[in-house]
């Protein structure tokens, strides 16, 4: 791809944690339900999971929360589901959403550099099949940058460079 | 003010050691006291001058030099109670605060020199460099003149110097005193205004001055005699900061057509204009001082006009425009920047040929003139030329010429008033820099079309933005001082009065006026969006009625349309200000804090670059002195006892008198007598802890491996908590997380000695989600009749003259408030977050029995 786009750092893209729901890990399953429902506006959907010294520990998203809220769900079989849903949200959900989310979250393996160029960023994306990753800075975590967001530089600019 | 400065030049004397063995623990704890009293004073004030800083408050130099002078009292309290706390074992605190005050000290002394000069100056000897002798204005006229070589009227200027003068002359330094004046309480500026100018009217010119003022005027008339039969001037401002950086637009007093007879009488009104209630307010919120106030006036040759206007050689609105635009009136320039007409809007292309892209020509009914002897009048339009162009298309593109040359000159657009006179030659009356919205001011956000009532969609645009309130008419100036926090301004005609409520007011709508007008260009400054030539603004709308005002694609909608008000939203107004650099400037100088870690070689005054470094640093040995748990071979431990208790606080108390029923150096909370601890202590037992537990401290400041360079000091998080205590009393210092927090209480049989304060400040998430917090803690205290001051992250709350169980009660749900808000700052990611959370706690632990 042309040099522009490589040259771009990621930090252009970057989301400050201050704007990014967070939350630490012994926050309960509840109270994660409730600031992504808040967060929902600003079109976040995961929480970032810290420990109590401002490390970052993981994530959550909706498909794990939706995992959470029972946890056979996911081994029902396809013809129990239609009839499960609504009883899930009685009974089990209730122990589950006093759990801590340390119990569901899915730890970040990866995390780029504020240095760091799109096209990187855009690879591990990709490679990873995930949605957001986290940007650092020294051991400083900055913010994230989302796919979305790079999806919108890199065809934006083949769009332009096209005309 | 002087008292002020003496405060800061203050000598720092560093005192000597005393040698002397331990005080007494009663005059320790004094000191301490007093110690802990200015820390909260510190804390207080720099949350106060952060919390100005983002941008939704108004405030002047007075405010920023009485809270220096409120911080570098306290700072020096600490560091003395800290000197005598500690006998003396600091003295290099001293120098690292003179190091500082020295910083905030420059900062606050920027002066404006007044160079000697003769009193008088004609424009031929004028230069743009003179800005200091003949004030922005005449500098501009001088230069345009002598340097660039277009037309300018003829004329003098009555320097700053003379005023200096004048003011020395009379004694009115100390007697017009503007610092003690809030800018935001209208009734006292007015009230100052009003004293000044009465001073400065009452005041005599001095002899020497007046001569001189008649003698150039005569020399003026001599010069002009041709061009008029009886030559007469316009007496004009010309203040030190005028035209250069800031505006002014329209703030001060032009006197028309003034005569020899008359020109000393104009020239004092003129001067005392320097005073009026909206250039006080202008001034000062822009963060100049009373020494800034100096005035030159210019005396020009009236030319009395056929035509005149004011252009703009790039548009204001739109920095990617590449058009010149030009308004016109028939008569003098007043009305085309007064808003009484709309005036003709002449749009012209910068590129060559210059050609005219866009006319518009509404009909004008009256115009000003000159009258034959003295002053103006208003006199109609001959029918004739009332629907016609004041300007015929040559001399539309022979003016705009005249915009990219002093453009050029000047290599910054420009705002220019001219004229043309009735032999039809133009003349520049005067050029100044013309403020541009930095890129695009706003998204261009798309209109709203279906849904909702349009109820205007005509209209110029001023100021680029989206505003909603209540209607609000402005009929007369009075209507000023009634006017809501956040209402629409609307109103027949634009004035420049209305900067006294910019900072007040979400838009501006008028029915007359164009974007040239004065107060377009203060609107543009203080960026309120602004609608202007709406037509039928004032029979339309209905006052108190909510609007949306879109003054991005030119409508006005019935109601709140939140989605444009936050497309629309619109850049800090006041953030570019003198007064905001100033204070900016100082905050490096007193918040940053860089002494985090007590346990890193560099916790020591000599790395103390701010007051917050000072105020922890103090703050931090101040406790090790006062509990003796200092790391060093000389402690004494026998006064400090550890409660083994399982919540995860470690917690040291010294016992005053009858706090505690044991000697041993560790005891369980059974032991504990003193009445309030007890009561906090059993609160926060019976909550479940957020978070995890305590790790293992070794000794007080045990060192916990740290590997790796973390965002947040793992110290810091597990800091020990100390509590003063007797039967009665309390002062407990928690160490939870990442703020501070004090919880004060006497609880006895006496009502009226009973009370509980309780001090919060800090955290380890940005400053936003601690001030949500903050706000959480409020809301909650104020259920239960707390009375409760908060400014960002930093809460003051106090309850006092309750019975002693109601005491105890208190401290019961301060108890489970420390426990629930432990860290919770992280989470908070919006208010709705907060509101969530303050259900949650009055759901789960707020009822008043709750034990």
């Amino acid at each position: 791809m042309d040099k522009g786009l490589k040259m771009t750092e990621i930090k252009k893209l970057l989301i400050p944690l201050t704007d990014y729901p967070h939350m630490p890990y012994w926050a309960t399953l509840e109270e994660a339900i409730v600031l992504l429902n808040f967060a929902h506006e600003s079109g976040y959907h995961t929480v970032l999971v810290f420990d109590e010294f401002y490390k970052l520990l993981g994530m959550l998203d909706w498909r794990e929360i939706l995992g959470a809220i029972d946890p056979k769900f996911k081994e029902l079989s396809p013809d129990e589901v239609s009839s499960k849903w609504s009883d899930i949200i009685n009974s089990e959900s209730s122990n589950q959403f006093k759990k801590p989310i340390k119990d569901f979250m899915s730890p970040f393996d990866i995390t780029v550099d504020a240095s760091d160029d799109i096209l990187k960023v855009s690879y591990l994306l990709l490679q990873h099949n995930i949605d957001i990753i986290p940007v650092k800075e020294s051991e400083k975590v900055l913010g994230v940058v989302r796919m979305h967001d790079i999806f919108h530089e890199i065809t934006g600019f083949i769009l332009q460079s096209k005309k | 003010m002087r008292r002020l400065l003496k405060i800061f030049r203050r000598k720092v004397v560093v005192p000597k050691p005393v040698l002397d063995e331990g005080l007494p623990f009663k005059e320790r704890y004094l000191y301490f006291k007093k110690l802990l009293s200015a820390n909260n004073t510190v804390l207080e004030i720099m949350a106060d001058m952060e919390e100005k800083l983002s941008g939704e408050y108004i405030f002047d130099m007075n405010y920023i030099r009485t809270s220096c002078s409120k911080l570098v009292d306290s700072v020096q309290n600490i560091i003395v109670n800290l000197d005598k706390l500690s006998k003396g074992k600091y003295p290099n605190l001293y120098f690292a605060f003179a190091k500082i005050n020295s910083k905030i000290e420059a900062t606050l002394t920027n002066k404006t020199d007044i160079p000697v000069t003769d009193f008088t100056i004609p424009f031929d000897s004028v230069t743009k460099e003179m800005v200091n002798s003949v004030g922005g204005k005449n500098a501009n006229l001088g230069e345009i003149k002598n340097k660039i070589g277009l037309p300018v009227p003829e004329g003098f200027c009555i320097s700053a110097y003379a005023f200096k003068r004048f003011i020395e002359f009379n004694e009115l330094k100390n007697k017009i005193i503007l610092n003690s004046v809030d800018i935001v309480d209208m009734e006292g500026l007015n009230r100052i205004s009003r004293e000044a100018q009465d001073l400065i009217m009452n005041s005599q010119i001095p002899p020497d001055i007046e001569n001189s003022i008649l003698n150039a005027f005569s020399e003026l008339s001599r010069k002009i005699s041709g061009r008029a039969s009886s030559p007469t001037a316009s007496v004009r401002s010309s203040a030190i900061h005028e035209d250069a950086q800031f505006t002014f637009a329209g703030q001060y007093k032009t006197a028309l057509n003034v005569n020899t007879d008359n020109v000393i009488e104009q020239y004092k009104r003129v001067i005392s204009s320097l005073f009026s209630p909206r250039a006080i307010f202008y001034y000062k919120s822009k963060g100049f001082e009373e020494d800034d106030m100096v005035m030159a006036v210019g005396v020009v040759e009236m030319i009395d006009a056929k035509a005149s206007g004011v252009m703009y050689s790039r548009d204001p609105t739109d920095a990617e425009k590449n058009d010149i635009i030009i308004n016109a009136v028939w008569g003098l320039g007043k009305y085309a920047v007064d808003g009484t007409v709309s005036p003709n809007v002449y749009i012209v292309s910068r590129d060559e040929p210059r050609t005219i892209l866009e006319k518009t020509t509404p009909v004008q009914e009256v115009m000003l003139k000159c009258n034959p002897k003295e002053d103006v009048v208003e006199v109609e339009v001959p029918e004739e030329i009332r629907a016609t162009s004041c300007l015929t298309d040559d001399q539309i593109k022979f003016l705009a010429d005249y915009a990219l040359v002093l453009e050029k000159h000047y290599d910054i657009p420009q705002d220019i008033e001219w004229a043309l006179d009735e032999n039809n030659n133009f003349f520049i009356l005067q050029t100044r820099l013309l403020r541009i919205l930095k890129e695009k001011p706003v998204k261009n956000i798309q209109a709203i079309t279906s849904g909702y009532k349009i109820l205007i969609n005509k209209g110029q645009i001023a100021c680029k933005g989206v505003g909603a309130g209540k209607v609000f008419f402005v009929k007369k100036e009075e209507d000023l001082e009634k006017f809501p926090e956040g209402a629409v301004l609307v109103a027949k005609q634009t004035s420049p009065k209305f900067v006294k409520v910019m900072n007040k007011t979400s838009a501006i709508v008028a029915d007359v006026g164009g974007l040239t007008g004065h107060m377009a260009s203060l609107a543009r400054e203080y960026n309120v969006p602004t609608l202007l030539g709406t037509e039928i603004a004032m029979k339309t709308l209905e006052a108190g009625k909510e609007i949306t005002v879109d003054a991005i694609n030119g409508n006005i909608y019935e109601g709140r349309i939140e989605e444009l008000i936050k497309a629309g939203k619109r850049e800090n107004p006041f953030k570019d200000t003198a007064v905001f650099k100033v204070l900016r400037a100082l905050l490096n100088n007193i918040v940053p804090l860089k002494l985090i870690d007590p346990e890193d070689e560099k916790f020591s005054p000599d790395y103390c670059e701010t007051f917050h470094d000072i105020t922890r640093f103090a703050h931090e040995v101040a406790m090790r002195e006062m509990f003796q748990v200092a790391d060093s071979p000389n402690i004494r431990k026998r006064e400090t006892v550890k409660i083994e208790v399982k919540i995860p606080l470690e917690i040291y108390v010294i016992d005053l008198d009858g706090g505690i029923k044991s000697t041993s150096k560790k005891i369980t909370p059974d032991q504990i007598l003193s009445i309030p601890m007890n009561a906090l202590l059993r609160g926060m037992m019976a909550m479940e802890w957020p978070g995890p537990p305590p790790l293992s401290v070794k000794g007080f400041f045990g060192v916990i491996a740290s590997t790796t360079m973390q965002p947040h000091s793992e110290r810091l998080l597990w800091e020990p908590s100390f509590a003063i205590i007797s039967k009665e009393y309390m002062n407990f210092n928690i160490r939870l997380g990442y703020h501070i927090q004090t919880v004060e209480a006497f609880a006895g049989d006496n009502i009226n000695d009973n009370y509980v304060r309780f001090l919060f400040k800090g955290g380890g998430a940005s400053i936003d989600r601690r001030a949500r917090r903050t706000r959480l803690i409020k809301e909650i205290l104020e259920l239960t009749d707390f009375d409760v001051k908060r400014t960002g992250d930093v809460l003051d709350a106090r309850v006092t003259k309750y019975d002693k169980v109601t005491i105890l009660k208190k401290l019961g749900l301060l108890a489970r408030l420390t426990a629930y808000t432990k860290q919770l700052d992280m989470t908070l990611f919006n208010d709705a977050m907060v509101d969530w959370y303050i259900k949650e706690f009055v759901n789960k632990y707020y009822t008043e029995d709750w034990e």
